[in-house]
C-alpha cells in the first residue's frame, strides 16, 4: 500500500498530495511523428486506502465506459476518499477518434488492444500501447476495473478473473458490489491478452463491466447507473465511507459462447440482452437485398443473451450472439 | 401489357419481379449492381418510384421498402411500384455514407443527380439510376434517415404549379407533422430536386437514425404511411387517412460544430428551440465540461448529433425554421 509520501506518477500526471491531477500518458507515435497520448486522471484521497485503476475505451468505439468514468471523476470528493483512483478513460484514443474498435495505425495483426496485454516494448503498434499502459497498472493498481460495451444499448453484464485464492475472491467481491445480475466468474484460460487476465495473473483482483452498446448506442441513465455501481464497489473496498448496497443473488455462468455468423446479409434480431435462450430459440432473421427471408437463425446453445448483433447488416464472421452458459443463481 | 424492365428485373404482366441494375464496376472488374423490386397490378395506374440508402448507412429505408413489398398484393394494386432499396450498395457494405470506391470529391450520391455517364463513380451511379427514374416514374419518394432513432420529418420539392401541389398532397398523405415545402434553390443535385425539375412530384422522408438506430415499430409506421400515399395516388384502394394540420417550415438551417470533443445532446427531435437554447454539452478527455452548444436559431429540431464524440464541422443540429401550423 502507498504511504503519504509516495508520489504516484502516470505519464505527466503526478499526484503527491490530496486532490485531482490530470495529465497524459504517451503510448506511441503517429505516422507524422506526433505523439499519441491518452488522458490520465489521478484522484488522491485524504484517507489511506487502496489504488483502484480504471480503463475505458480499450476498444475505441465503446464510449459508454469513458462517460461512466468521467461521471465518477466529476462526483468524487478527494476529501472523502480513502485511497486513490487512477483513471484512463480513453485508452485506445486513435481508434476512438475514428469511431472504430481498433487503431487505424494497427496495420499488421495484433490490433485488438485487449488481446495484447501485458504488451511488448518493441512489438506492433498496439503491443507497444499495451506495454506503455500496463507498466503503470502493474506498478500501482491494487484493484482494476475495465469498462466495455457490447453492441446494443441494453447490454448489462460483468465478468471477473476467477483466479485461485484471494485474488479471485476479492474480484468476486467487486463483482457482487457492482451487482449486474448476469456475471461470469471467468475461467483463467479465456481472454488471453486481456488487461483483466494479465492483471489477475499479477495478483490484481480484476473486473470487466459490459454496459451499453457501440458508438452512440447508450443512454444517459446507463452512464449514471454505471457510475453509482462503481461507487458501490469503492464503498465495498473501503474507499468511500457509506455502507455498500447489497444487490442480492447474481446469475453466474460456467463460461460464454461467442457465436459468429456463418452467413451474411441484412439482419433483424429477435432477442434482447438478458433473455433466456433454449437450444433452437430464434435469434433473428437474415434477409436478402431484395427483402426475401434467407434464413431464420436458431441458437446453438441454451443460456442467457449477453450480447446480440443489432443488425441492420452483417458479413460472415460478425458476432451474431454472445451467450452466457449454464446460468445458475448464487 | 408492355414489358417493364429495370436492369435484370423484368415484368411481362402482373406480379412481382426482382433483379439488379448495374451502376458501375468494382476495382476487380465485377459489376457493381443494386437490387431492384418491381410490382405491377392488373388495373392501370401511375408508377411510384421509391428508393432507399442513397446514403449507405441509412438502412431504415431499405427495411421499409422490403416490408412494403413483403406485404404487397398485386391483385389490389392499380399501377406500378418500382423500388431500389439499397442505392449506394458499396457504401452500405462499408456501413458508411459514401462509397469507399469514390476516391475523388463528389462522393455524396444525393448531390450528384442527374449524374454523368463519364463522371466520377458516384456521378456514373447517379446517371445509371436517374435514367431509369426519369423514364418510368410518375411520383417519387426517397427514404433517408438522420442521426438518431427519433428522427421523423419530411420535405417535398415545392416546385411551382401542379408538380409541387401533387408533391404536397403526397407529403400530407404521408403526414409527418414536421414538413418542409423545400424551396427549389436548396439540395441541388438531390434526386428529389432533379425529378421535380423533370416534372415528377417528389418527396423525401427522414425517418430513423444511422446504422442500427431505428426500431421495427418505426419501419411498420413508415410502411403504413407509404401505403396511405399509395391510396392518395390511387395505387391502392381504400380511404385515405387524413393526418390533420402539419407544421411547415420556411427552410432549414444546417448548423455545423465549430468545437470538437466529447458531446452529450440535450434536445430531442421535434423539440422547440429558441435562439440560445442549450443543444448539448461538450467535455474534454478528462470529463471536464468545456462548453455548451447553443442554438443560433429558433425553430424545431429536425436532427441532432447523438454524440458521444464529434470533430469540428460535423452536423451539430438541423433546424426547421419559422414553424407554422398549416
Amino acid at each position: 500500500m502507498i504511504t503519504a509520501t509516495t508520489v504516484i506518477r502516470v505519464g505527466t500526471a503526478e499526484a503527491g498530495g490530496v486532490g485531482v491531477t490530470r495529465g497524459e500518458l504517451r503510448v506511441g507515435d503517429t505516422p507524422d511523428g506526433d505523439v499519441v497520448s491518452i488522458p490520465v486522471a489521478i484522484v488522491r484521497g485524504a484517507g489511506e486506502g487502496p489504488v483502484l485503476w480504471l480503463h475505458g475505451c480499450v476498444h475505441g468505439d465503446e464510449y459508454c465506459g469513458a462517460f461512466i468514468i468521467h461521471e465518477l471523476l466529476r462526483t468524487v470528493n478527494p476529501a472523502r476518499l480513502a485511497g486513490v483512483v487512477v483513471a484512463l478513460p480513453m485508452l485506445n484514443i486513435t481508434a476512438s477518434q475514428r469511431g472504430q474498435r481498433m487503431s487505424p495505425f494497427a496495420t499488421f495483426g495484433h490490433g485488438d488492444l485487449n488481446r495484447c496485454f501485458p504488451g511488448t516494448a518493441d512489438g506492433a503498434f498496439t503491443d507497444q500501447m499495451a506495454h506503455a499502459i500496463y507498466g503503470g497498472l502493474r506498478r500501482w493498481a491494487d484493484y482494476f476495473i475495465d469498462f466495455h460495451t457490447a453492441l446494443t444499448p441494453d447490454t448489462r453484464w460483468a465478468l471477473f478473473a476467477n483466479a485461485p485464492g484471494e485474488v479471485g475472491r476479492k474480484a468476486e467481491g467487486m463483482a457482487r458490489a457492482f451487482g449486474l445480475k448476469s456475471t461470469l466468474p471467468a475461467p483463467m484460460e479465456i481472454l488471453g491478452g486481456s488487461a483483466m487476465m494479465a492483471a489477475a495473473r499479477d495478483g490484481v483482483p480484476s473486473l470487466i463491466v459490459e454496459m451499453g452498446g457501440i458508438g452512440p448506442a447508450f443512454e444517459r441513465e446507463t452512464v449514471l447507473e454505471g457510475a453509482e455501481r462503481l461507487r458501490n464497489v469503492m464503498r465495498h473496498l473501503g474507499m468511500l465511507a457509506e455502507k455498500p448496497t447489497e444487490h442480492g443473488p447474481l446469475t453466474y455462468f460456467s463460461n460464454f459462447a461467442w457465436v459468429n455468423a456463418t452467413r451474411g446479409g441484412l439482419f433483424e434480431p429477435a432477442v434482447q440482452c438478458g433473455q433466456q435462450l433454449d437450444k433452437g430459440t430464434l435469434l433473428g432473421r437474415y434477409t436478402s437485398v431484395h427483402g426475401d427471408i434467407l434464413e431464420e437463425v436458431a441458437s446453438p446453445h441454451a443460456g442467457i443473451v449477453l450480447a446480440i448483433h443489432p443488425g441492420p447488416a452483417m458479413a460472415t464472421g460478425d458476432v451474431l450472439v454472445h451467450i452466457g452458459l449454464d446460468p445458475r443463481e448464487t | 401489357m408492355a414489358t417493364l424492365r429495370i436492369g435484370t428485373a423484368v415484368l411481362e404482366g402482373v406480379g412481382i419481379a426482382r433483379g439488379y441494375l448495374k451502376v458501375g464496376d468494382m476495382p476487380d472488374g465485377r459489376p457493381m449492381q443494386i437490387p431492384v423490386l418491381l410490382g405491377r397490378g392488373a388495373a392501370p395506374g401511375p408508377t411510384l418510384w421509391l428508393h432507399g440508402c442513397v446514403h449507405g448507412n441509412e438502412a431504415c429505408g431499405a427495411f421499409v421498402l422490403h416490408r412494403l413489398f413483403r406485404g404487397l398484393e398485386t391483385a389490389a394494386l392499380s399501377g406500378t411500384l418500382i423500388a431500389l432499396p439499397i442505392l449506394n450498395i458499396t457504401a452500405f457494405r462499408a456501413k458508411q455514407r459514401m462509397s469507399p470506391f469514390e476516391g475523388f470529391a463528389g462522393g455524396d450520391l444525393n448531390r450528384c443527380f442527374p449524374g454523368k455517364p463519364d463522371g466520377t463513380l458516384t456521378e456514373q451511379m447517379a446517371h445509371a439510376i436517374y435514367t431509369e427514374l426519369k423514364a418510368h416514374a410518375d411520383y417519387f419518394v426517397d427514404l433517408h434517415t438522420a442521426m438518431t432513432a427519433d428522427v421523423r420529418w419530411a420535405l417535398f420539392a415545392n416546385v411551382p404549379g401542379e408538380v409541387g401541389r401533387k408533391a404536397e398532397s403526397m407529403a400530407r398523405a404521408f403526414g409527418f407533422t414536421s414538413t418542409l415545402p423545400a424551396p427549389m434553390d436548396i439540395l441541388a443535385g438531390s434526386a428529389m430536386m432533379s425529378a421535380a425539375r423533370d416534372g415528377i412530384p417528389s418527396l423525401i422522408v427522414e425517418a430513423g437514425g444511422k446504422g442500427p438506430a431505428f426500431t421495427a415499430a418505426l419501419v411498420a409506421d413508415v410502411v403504413e404511411r407509404l401505403q396511405n400515399v399509395m391510396r392518395r395516388l390511387g395505387l391502392l384502394p381504400g380511404l385515405v387517412t387524413e393526418h390533420g394540420p402539419l407544421t411547415y417550415f420556411s427552410n432549414f438551417a444546417w448548423v455545423r460544430a465549430v468545437q470538437g470533443g466529447l458531446f452529450q445532446r440535450a434536445v430531442r427531435c421535434g423539440e422547440h428551440l429558441k435562439v440560445g437554447s442549450v443543444l448539448g454539452h461538450y467535455y474534454d478527455l478528462w470529463g471536464r465540461p468545456t462548453g455548451e452548444a447553443l442554438s443560433p436559431h429558433a425553430g424545431i429540431v429536425l436532427a441532432i448529433h447523438p454524440g458521444p464524440v464529434m470533430a469540428s464541422g460535423e452536423t451539430l443540429v438541423h433546424i426547421g425554421l419559422d414553424p407554422r401550423e398549416v
